[in-house]
């Protein structure tokens, strides 16, 4: 048992770094391959934001990076964090590494805090436990943080149960617990899918305040591009476990090239939108993570897609660190504009999904 | 607090009269009561005699047969009918009148006095036997889930749990006592520490079996609550696994362990009756076995009120370790 400090980076070196993560699930029905191949890094003080759909392995990389899948999952590839490789970190039991330096907020508040302990201390054990603080010391502490995150009356509310709290205030109360120890990475995963939108919004901005005061560095997990969109320095699409876009925000949402960003940006509400204004949710749904083909996995939803994309999957081009995607057609290329008007011509994608000319 | 109190004291007394209803009436009908208490004299006509028409065939003119009969019938209200009777004898409770064993003529306070003492330790003994083996046993074969050790505890468990009591006790007894001469074979009463010493084989008799049902429910209980997102939250703030153990996920999975709890005095109860009499044990279950044998229904009756009492206040017990489990039931 030791603890790691990690101090000051190298310069250029990421906090975080990921490389040719892949996931699997040995479950009765077959293997689920859930995370294929995902690479980034991460350097101190940004975000990342990595946008999906339900189901294309967002939280899995998220509980990879924590160490905390179920032992049925075959995990290979790198993570590194400050140069220390984390799950070598974990299989040792180093102390004051989780919770201290890197840590998580998971989708749901409601199922997140213990149900049985008071939130006071739920939060005042980690200061206990990594920080050494005495009870009384501990409670103060959170007290604060409860203050800090926005909770009306904290000194009251440290006494309270979850279940006393409203949706809203126990995210808060999972925020304080996870800032509690000033870890220098927070994974927030869908922090705020279960709370209403306005809730949504000031949860988002606070979380954003704290980790511009604290230097922190985030990976935020949405279904929302548009919650990305001026909260993230750089975003990674997910799709069926792949990475299929990945580039600084303002690239990306300027210049985005796979269909399925394109249609993930569609999919987002606008303030501008007339009341009744229709989304374009993406149609059909996502694939089947066991045996899959080898083809592009978007290949059946995909406006563009041609005969090539189905013979094989489409590599991730470009460099690491700048703007990447897998798709044969893009969209905003030539390539792109000519597959979408044959497409178009013939009614019909080659993967036979029909398509209207009007689009 | 006041209602939840209230309600509880209400069932306690729905309780009592239901068992001793049935149990009045199961001791009256099936055999003659009066036959239970005087004997042979029951066979006497009494009204004949007084009426000179039956030839009374007492011994010792001091105290006629005819009048022990006559103080048995006025003593257990058996001139009236079988609720009429119930109604008197529940009056009879109310004042702490218990009435007198068949057997000896002992009040039957004096007779619970004695005996419900050994059998308390013996239970508490076994619960405490039983608790204690199977949170940790639980725990481990839990964080170990499906490997070695668990499933070795699943053996180990059904073993336990398919071996009757009397065949448990005498094993332990040959080993522990005969053999290995660790612990005494019998039931000692002359210090404190001799008569829980001895008390040890029995309540491990007792304990043993309900600590491995115990230990299972609290495995697979554990086993689910290791997968909320509240564990897995203890994990990413960096708490190590034991803590997480016993600070976050022992309590939320303690529920069917401590429903089970409420039962089971009612099981060990039974098992006593066949302990106390392979550890020679001067308890309530001894005290039983004989006083059904005998037909000595003042005993039976005061034993199973005793019995439903216990059982009643540990459900309610039960009921506060809920709450104090998890605050939502406090709520409601
Ligand atoms: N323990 C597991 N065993 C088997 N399959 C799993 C397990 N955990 C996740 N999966 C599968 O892995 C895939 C990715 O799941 P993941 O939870 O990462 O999706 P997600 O992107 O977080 O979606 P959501 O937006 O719904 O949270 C899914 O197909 C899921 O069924
Ligand atoms: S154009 Fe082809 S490669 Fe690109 S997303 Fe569509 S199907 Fe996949
Ligand atoms: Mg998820």
């Amino acid at each position: 048992m030791r603890s790691v400090g990690v101090g000051a980076l190298m310069a250029g070196d990421p906090l975080l770094s990921v490389r040719d993560l892949h996931v699997r699930f040995a479950t009765e029905r077959g293997d689920v391959n859930a995370v294929n191949g995902v690479s980034f890094d991460l350097h101190e003080g940004q975000t990342l934001a990595i946008v999906g759909e339900s189901g294309s392995g967002k939280s899995v990389t998220a509980k990879t990076l924590m160490n905390l899948l179920p032992r049925s999952a075959r995990v290979s590839g790198e993570v590194t964090y400050g140069g220390h490789d984390v799950r070598a970190l974990a299989a040792a039991g180093t102390k004051h590494f989780f919770g201290v330096q890197m840590t998580m907020v998971f989708q749901d508040p409601m199922t997140s805090l213990n149900p049985v302990k008071r939130v006071g201390e739920q939060i005042a054990e980690t200061l206990r436990y990594h920080l050494g603080r005495s009870r009384s010391e501990a409670r103060s502490e959170a007290v604060e943080l409860l203050d800090t995150v926005g909770v009306p009356e904290p000194a009251r509310r440290v006494r309270q149960y979850p279940h006393e709290l409203s949706g809203g205030l126990r995210q808060r109360v999972v925020i304080a617990m996870a800032l509690a120890c000033r870890p220098r990475l927070l994974i927030a995963d869908e922090p705020t899918t279960a709370v209403d939108v306005t809730v949504q919004k000031h949860l988002l901005d606070l979380l954003d305040d704290l980790r511009r005061r604290r230097g922190m560095s985030m990976i935020l997990i949405t279904h929302d591009l548009g919650v990305a969109r001026g909260r993230a320095d750089d975003v990674a699409v997910m799709y069926a476990g792949r990475v299929v876009e990945t580039a600084d925000a303002d690239t990306l949402f300027a210049d985005m090239r796979h269909p399925y960003t394109e249609a993930l940006l569609r999919s987002i509400p606008r303030i501008e939108d007339p009341v009744h204004h229709r989304l374009d949710p993406i149609q059909g749904r996502p694939p089947e993570s066991i045996d899959p083909p080898e083809a592009c996995a978007f290949a059946p939803r995909c406006a563009y897609a041609q005969s090539d994309c189905l013979n094989g999957v489409p590599e991730l081009d470009g460099l690491l660190g700048l703007h990447r995607f897998a798709c044969l057609h893009p969209t905003g290329t030539e390539r792109g504009a000519a597959a979408m008007s044959a497409n178009q011509a013939a009614g019909v994608t080659a993967a036979g999904m029909p398509v209207g000319g009007d689009r | 607090m006041a209602r939840f109190v209230l309600r509880r004291v209400a069932l306690l007394l729905a309780v009592l009269f239901a068992v001793t209803f049935l149990g009045f009436a199961a001791m009256n009908l099936l055999g003659d009561p009066l036959v239970n208490v005087v004997g042979v004299l029951a066979e006497l006509d009494c009204d004949a005699i007084e009426a000179g028409t039956a030839e009374d065939t007492t011994v010792d003119a001091a105290s006629r047969d005819c009048d022990t009969v006559a103080a048995a019938r006025a003593e257990y209200h058996l001139d009236r009918a079988v609720p009429v009777r119930y109604g008197l004898w529940l009056g009879d409770m109310a004042t702490g009148d218990f009435g007198t064993s068949f057997q000896n003529d002992q009040p039957v306070s004096q007779v619970i006095r004695e005996k419900l003492p050994e059998t308390v330790i013996l239970l508490v003994m076994a619960q405490a036997v039983a608790l204690g083996l199977a949170v940790p046993w639980g725990v481990l074969a839990a964080y170990r889930a499906n490997r070695a050790f668990d499933r070795g505890s699943t053996v180990a468990s059904f073993g336990l749990l398919s071996v009757p009591n009397f065949a448990l006790g005498v094993v332990l007894l040959y080993l522990l006592a005969l053999r290995w001469q660790i612990f005494p074979s019998a039931y000692e009463s002359d210090s404190v520490s001799g008569l829980l010493f001895s008390m040890v084989l029995p309540a491990l008799t007792l304990g043993l079996p309900l600590a491995a049902s115990y230990q299972r429910l609290l495995r697979t209980d554990l086993i689910t609550t290791l997968q909320e997102d509240y564990v897995h939250m203890a994990r990413a703030k960096g708490l190590p696994p034991m803590r997480i153990m016993f600070r976050h996920a022992l309590r939320p999975s303690l529920f069917s362990v401590v429903t089970v709890f409420g039962v089971s005095t009612g099981t060990l109860i039974g098992g006593s009756l066949v302990v106390e009499q392979i550890f020679g044990i001067p308890g309530i279950g001894r005290e039983i076995v004989t006083a059904v044998i005998r037909d000595d229904f003042p005993v039976v009756l005061a034993i199973v009120m005793v019995v439903a009492v216990t059982f009643v206040v540990l459900n309610f017990l039960v009921d506060l370790l809920y709450s104090w489990l998890d605050p939502r039931v406090r709520a409601r």
